[in-house]
């Protein structure tokens, strides 16, 4: 039988509108309304600033272990700016940004790094998932979520995000198979940062692109510049529509860079040189976009100045709310709590010697 | 690719030995004399004959919950094989494994698997073993289309393509996983495509055709010996009988069936031997002889074999 070659139909595309030297290509620029560009320039740099005020905190011990998003804000904040409030958004760990544009409190966000679980509780009129730790666990919940709202006929769309680690996970496979053969409304967008932990992407896969592991469940695949904020909202806007009409899955691929560690108990000059990190930092995505708004007229320096303190007022008193959270949390006997209806004998009995413990620290430290 | 007379006589004859092997299985199962579940290759000779024919006794293999047919096209003791589907100490799990945890590391095998999608991971290991020490050894992993839809599988795929093991991912299409035909389990058309998530080559080769199937293993596993990496092979065939002894088969029709009897992988290489003289009908019929005498034998010797001694239930479970 002589050899066929297969014709494969889903289209791999790579797309980039705003070039790291803020020059764009006015016949890609995507149209979006004057408000919707302040709104995620404005939440970058809430992003970026959050992100840095963390870091402090977690180096002062007031927070705990954390994964920071900078460098990685366009590909995130793009993604989210294409949804509506009643879509669905699944985080993995490295999406605070994207957790902000979606109306999560700055004060849960570091209520959960901070190890209160009171932080990852899903405000009532929200549908953003709280932080999901287990590599790629996360995409079975968005294929969930948008099974369900094709069968409810909702019009809901469920966007979720992962980075290239995860892309050589079983549970990757199996969301992104499931999510083409029901042809779920449902975005899978990848932020490729180059490293899972400490391995690079030449080591996760010989795969060219991440973006053509889409061929493999018969769905759209894109690459895109990450770092460009324009060119992911154009990218995942289109994403949204698709799966919104019931056209199915689409892969997003978000080609960027995590200018920081993997987590705070991470130290990336083990493993990375100084001169990458220099050069993806010359890529940075908020730089450009403040280019492109201050030449489009949108943007002044002093709304820039202006934007910058307001930020950084708004952390200021997002931290002090969570540190009077604090005083009022954590009770440590909570721990036993939400896992089981009745808690078994062996747990009763740890719970029991815990609170025993506790009392007497109590009286202890009363008595002297 | 020129096959020698022999080496197609040799296939035509696995591919017999295979056919006649599970029709006694299927026949003494039904007499309730081997326990457990056995799932029949009856169908399917082609792609694990055309598969081993290119390989040798150091190569690896891992295959699956349906693996009579690759255990045999291996070089598998069929005596040592009915003894243990009969439940017999003197097989080659001492008749406490069965149907789908016969194994033969000397030959290579490395065991059938009741776990969908559980070879791969096993094949890797296998090639990554011979990377390592420098043999020119590959490991082929035979999966059937429901497990090119497991986590494990693709987890496999990209760790071989991303370390350059010598694999060759044999992919056993015969429409369903179990009673779900692959149009319900996947978008794709052909599972071949796969391979492009991995930058790996991928095939589709008819499974019914022994000759194309050896063609584009052996292309495969010369690509793997040099050190090039993994490849995809997938091979389109059919089961003639159910997922298991006793399914009523109540997902599929008569008439899809009978349209792949008729493409039956056996009757093709016979016909094609017999009309360019490699086989004759006197030649034939000493081959289905001999096979017959041997597993008649086979049977013979599970059926005489003793059962194991209830105190050895423990043993063998832990090192």
């Amino acid at each position: 039988m002589p050899r066929v070659p297969i014709e494969i139909t889903s289209p791999v595309e790579y797309l980039s509108i705003l070039k790291e030297d803020g020059t764009l290509d006015k016949a890609l620029e995507p149209e979006i309304p004057e408000d919707l560009l302040l709104r995620l320039y404005r939440t970058m740099v809430l992003g970026r600033l959050l992100d840095e005020r963390m870091l402090q905190l977690q180096r002062q011990g007031r927070i705990g272990t954390f994964a920071p998003i900078k460098g990685q804000e366009a590909a995130q904040l793009g993604a989210v700016a294409a949804l509506d409030p009643g879509d669905w958004v699944v985080p993995c760990f490295r999406e605070t940004a994207a957790q902000l544009w979606r109306g999560t409190p700055m004060e849960n966000i570091l209520l959960y790094f901070g190890g209160y679980e009171e932080g990852g509780r899903i405000p009532d009129d929200q549908k953003t998932l709280p932080v999901a730790i287990p590599v790629a666990s996360q995409l079975l919940h968005a294929v969930g979520l948008g099974w369900a709202a094709r069968y409810r006929k909702t019009g809901e769309v469920a966007m979720t995000f992962f980075g290239d680690g995860a892309t050589s996970e079983g549970d990757f496979h199996e969301a992104l198979n499931c999510a083409a053969v029901f042809q779920t409304p449902t975005v899978f967008v990848c932020q490729n940062n180059q490293w899972a932990i400490s391995v690079p992407l030449s080591r996760q896969t010989r795969s060219k692109t991440l973006a053509q592991k889409a061929v493999a469940y018969e769905m759209p695949g894109i690459r895109v510049d990450g770092n460009d904020v324009l060119a992911v909202y154009a990218a995942a806007r289109e994403a949204v529509e698709r799966a919104r009409a019931g056209e199915g899955p689409t892969f997003l691929e978000c080609v960027t860079y995590r200018l920081a560690m993997h987590t705070t108990a991470d130290d990336p000059t083990k493993y990375r040189s100084e001169e990458e990190v220099a050069l993806w930092a010359q890529k940075d995505p908020i730089p450009r976009f403040q280019k492109y708004l201050l030449e489009k007229g949108i943007l002044t320096q002093e709304k820039v100045e202006e934007n910058a303190a307001w930020a950084g007022e708004a952390i200021g008193k997002a931290v002090d709310r969570y540190e009077a959270m604090r005083g009022e949390l954590g009770d440590p006997l909570e721990m036993f709590e939400h896992h089981f209806e009745t808690l078994p004998p062996t747990l009763q009995e740890q719970r029991e010697e815990l609170k025993r413990t506790l009392e007497a620290e109590r009286m202890e430290s009363h008595d002297a | 690719m020129s096959l020698t007379e022999d080496k197609l006589i040799q296939m035509y004859t696995t591919m017999v030995r295979i056919r006649e092997f599970e029709t006694k299985v299927e026949e003494f199962f039904a007499a309730g004399k081997i326990p457990g579940f056995v799932h029949l290759y009856i169908g399917e000779e082609a792609v694990a004959t055309g598969t081993c024919a290119v390989l040798t006794d150091k190569d690896y293999i891992t295959s699956t919950h349906r693996g009579h047919g690759h255990l045999i096209a291996k070089g598998g003791d069929l005596k040592r094989m009915m003894a243990e589907l009969f439940g017999k100490k003197t097989g080659y799990c001492k008749g406490k494994g069965g149907s789908m945890h016969i194994a033969d590391v000397d030959l290579g095998i490395l065991g059938a698997n009741g776990i969908v999608g559980g070879g791969g991971p096993i094949a890797n290991g296998a090639a990554l073993a011979a990377q390592y020490r420098g043999t020119d050894q590959v490991a082929v992993c035979f999966f059937g289309d429901g497990a090119s839809n497991q986590g494990t599988t693709q987890e496999a795929m990209n760790l071989a393509s991303a370390w350059k093991l010598p694999v060759v991912f044999v992919n056993e299409n015969n429409g369903y996983g179990i009673s779900c035909p692959t149009c319900k389990s996947m978008a794709v058309a052909d599972i071949a495509d796969r391979a492009a998530a991995y930058d790996m080559p991928g095939v589709v080769v008819d499974g019914n055709d022994v000759v194309a199937v050896y063609e584009a293993v052996a292309e495969a596993v010369d690509r793997a010996r040099r050190g090039d990496g993994p490849s995809l092979i997938e091979c389109k065939t059919y089961r003639w009988r159910g997922h298991f002894e006793g399914d009523a088969c109540t997902y599929r029709d008569e008439a899809e069936v009978q349209s792949w009897m008729a493409k039956d992988p056996i009757k093709r290489l016979r016909e094609k031997l017999l009309e360019q003289g490699i086989l004759t009908e006197d030649k034939d019929r000493e081959i289905r002889d001999a096979i017959a005498r041997e597993l008649e034998a086979a049977v013979a010797f599970a059926e005489e074999s003793p059962l194991p001694a209830p105190e050895e239930v423990l043993e063998d479970v832990y090192a």
